[in-house]
């Protein structure tokens, strides 16, 4: 494909092809024939379409175009300065650590990998690549359904597969790190992230995101994961970036024969997140569980978007998001769930509550229901309000004073999403996260 | 104790209480009974300081203290308490934090040392058993799925646990079967005190006959039109508000 064929574009999308045209042969496994016909096409998905604006229907309450800066610079690697950044990235208790500077493979640490966990590092992709990271990267999270998906592969810069062998249970949580420190400029990264499971292994996965400086930087990652037959994940997310920074995840997952997905997104920083989600329960018995939560104060902007396609019969998904928005913040969440022809015996249940902490919040939701099977069990529901008034009267009312009330009531409503997903270690983390928040949150609100 | 003097209230630009007076003292229980509409739940908020009823004139004085200015929660440290008419039902609050989390928020404004969780405890189940309140109920999510009987008996154990020097109980009747009011009452009764002062809302003379009060006053239109001893009640049954009152109910 030639892209200087293509009609004129607008300066953000031509920020992309720009890159792809001056870089191209430099990019980690150009060469390599499967990747160069995967990237080509993943940059006409995203060439297609361009950077989405709200023009497009799965964009329609983000315009990421009018967000981005056009002066994004291709960010880089590991230097000795960063180190301070990496430090502040918490390991959890007993966790084999992957630490990602940028979008690059930067160390692996904490408890060190066991055997059954085989890693592959995306910037140093050769002939010599396994057969396993050929078969999948770039399968999923890169076409014109998930557009910066798209872009994250066709400019991939580096990132990491990685496999979990067949029958591992009882392995030690793995958790992802990617942490961009300050460049002084804005820059853009370009990650990519494989995840396969494979069957009967299970394995606790936390993936947080943290950042430092204030430049109006992007970071855009695409992230498939592949669960095998009776595989088990469960995925943590803590999107915590800094202050400046457009976070966009492009996660493709696919699930085999009686799979459990089950993932709890958290949203708390950045000046822009949007969480694009697609699941495929592609076999009998597959099940996926999405929890989503949002805390949001200053002026931030958090999108999740989901698709769920229920491709065989007996499949369950269910959604349950909850977002609490103060100060002159935005909540999104989109989700649409399809059951498609001969998916029988699907069962699907998606929630979407906003809790609005001041008059300048806002929060949308918007589920979507398609079904073209029979014998189906499908809802959804929204519900989107302030603090209960009767409530926080009757705690007041018993000697609790206003805000320590509206905190009870905020926590109240968000343990819903963590209560039956995280323990230890990782619940304490989650809260500390949320109460940290929550309190900025709630100050900027009174 | 508590002295309202000639109170209005307005709700929504609406008045409802119209220059209302009435005078408690430490050791009495009274009885304010009144026909729907006649504001007894608006005298009940605007004692506990709800947002939304706003006190135009008037005064409402407790143990001295004019009590406009505080917060409900200023109120509840002071030793104010409501039963609500209808408890509020809080998921993801467990009754037993909730409870933990009162008293030692009163404890707290009142300068006094908050007391740790087992101590807490202790002292519920010993209310709870008195009021038939099960271990589960403690654990389960604030007045969720309680019925109407068990979530008055949970304020009466409120009641209990937090002493309070004035307590208004706000229809505590309503929803109640016999064995539920006669539990309620019980535990109404075993809190009269030399100085505690109590109010009693009711609309019907039923509760009366389990908790005496002192004096029984009748409420219309927002003021207080006639007041007597514990026979008004018995009579106000007999004979209806409008005859009383001298004016439909």
């Amino acid at each position: 494909m030639t892209v200087e064929a293509l009609p004129r574009v607008d300066p953000k999308t031509a920020l992309f092809r720009k890159d792809f045209a001056a870089n191209a042969a430099d990019l980690p496994g150009a060469g390599l024939g499967w990747l160069d016909a995967r990237r080509g096409a993943a940059l006409e998905a995203f060439a297609l379409s361009g950077m989405p604006t709200r023009r497009i229907e799965a964009w329609k309450y983000t315009d990421l175009a009018v967000a981005l800066e056009n002066d994004l610079e291709p960010a880089t690697p590991f230097r000795a300065e960063d180190a301070a950044a990496i430090a502040d990235s918490a390991v959890f208790a007993g966790a084999m650590q992957i630490v990602l500077v940028n979008g690059y493979l930067h160390s692996i640490g904490g408890a060190g990998l066991t055997d059954a966990i085989d890693v592959v590092d995306l910037a140093q992709l050769s002939v010599r690549t396994p057969d396993w990271v050929e078969k999948h990267l770039g399968a999923r999270a890169a076409g014109s359904d998930q557009i910066l998906g798209a872009a994250s592969l066709a400019l991939m810069r580096g990132g990491i597969a990685v496999r979990v062998r067949a029958g591992s249970v009882d392995l030690p949580p793995l958790q992802i790190s990617v942490v961009n420190p300050a460049r002084g400029h804005g820059v853009m990264s370009h990650t990519r992230v494989l995840l396969v499971i494979e069957d009967g292994a299970s394995l606790d996965l936390i993936e947080t995101h943290a950042g430092e400086g204030e430049a109006k930087g992007l970071a855009n990652l695409g992230m498939e994961i592949v669960l095998g037959e009776n595989a088990v994940l469960n995925h943590t997310r803590l999107q915590d970036e800094a202050g400046g920074t457009l976070h966009v995840a492009s996660i493709g997952a696919f699930l085999s024969r009686d799979s459990r997905y089950h993932v709890l997104l958290g949203n708390f920083g950045g000046r822009l997140s949007r969480v694009d989600m697609n699941v495929r329960l592609a076999e009998i018995g597959a099940e996926a569980h999405i929890r989503s939560i949002a805390v949001l104060d200053g002026e931030r902007h958090a999108d999740v978007t989901t698709v769920m396609d229920h491709a065989s019969p007996h499949t369950v998904s269910r959604q349950l998001f909850k977002s609490v928005v103060g100060g002159r913040s935005r909540s999104v969440s989109q989700g649409r769930v399809t059951v498609h022809k001969g998916a029988v015996r699907s069962d699907s249940h998606q929630m979407y509550k906003a809790l609005l902490l001041g008059p300048r919040a806002e929060a949308d939701a918007k589920p979507e229901l398609e079904i073209y099977a029979d014998d189906v069990v499908c809802g959804h529901g929204t519900a989107i309000g302030a603090l209960d008034d009767t409530a926080l009267f009757y705690l007041r009312a018993r000697g609790i004073p206003m805000e320590e009330a509206r905190a009870m009531l905020v926590r109240a409503f968000l343990e819903e999403v963590i209560d039956g997903f995280a323990e230890g270690d990782l619940r304490d983390a989650l809260w500390r996260r949320i109460d940290t928040a929550l309190a900025s949150a709630q100050g900027g609100a009174a | 104790m508590l002295e309202i003097r000639d109170l209005h209230v307005t709700v929504d630009g609406k008045e409802i209480l119209k220059g209302l007076n009435l005078s408690i003292p430490a050791g009495e229980v009274h009885a304010v009974m009144g026909p729907n509409g006649s504001g007894k739940s608006t005298l009940s908020y605007t004692l506990a300081g709800r947002e939304g009823y706003d006190i135009t004139s008037g005064s409402i004085l407790y143990k001295g203290e004019e009590l406009a200015a505080l917060t409900p929660d200023a109120r509840a440290a002071k030793g104010f308490f409501l039963a609500l008419q209808y408890p509020v039902e809080i998921p993801g609050v467990s009754t037993m934090v909730f409870l933990k989390t009162a008293l030692n928020a009163q404890r707290r404004a009142r300068g006094e040392d908050e007391v740790d969780a087992v101590k807490v405890l202790r002292l519920v189940r010993e209310k709870a058993k008195a009021l038939n309140i099960t271990e589960d109920m403690l654990r389960r999510p604030l007045n969720v799925g309680f019925s109407g009987g068990e979530k008055k008996r949970l304020e009466i154990l409120q009641m209990a646990l937090f002493e309070p020097s004035l307590a208004v109980l706000d229809e505590t009747d309503s929803g109640l079967d016999i064995d539920a009011l006669r539990l309620v009452a019980e535990g109404v009764n075993a809190m009269r005190s030399p100085a505690r002062a109590m109010l009693v809302i009711t609309h019907y003379q039923r509760l009366l006959d389990y908790i005496v009060p002192t004096r029984v006053h009748v409420l219309r239109a927002g003021q207080i039109v006639t007041s007597g001893g514990p026979e008004l009640a018995k009579e106000l049954e007999k004979k209806g508000y409008e005859t009383i009152t001298g004016a439909a109910a």
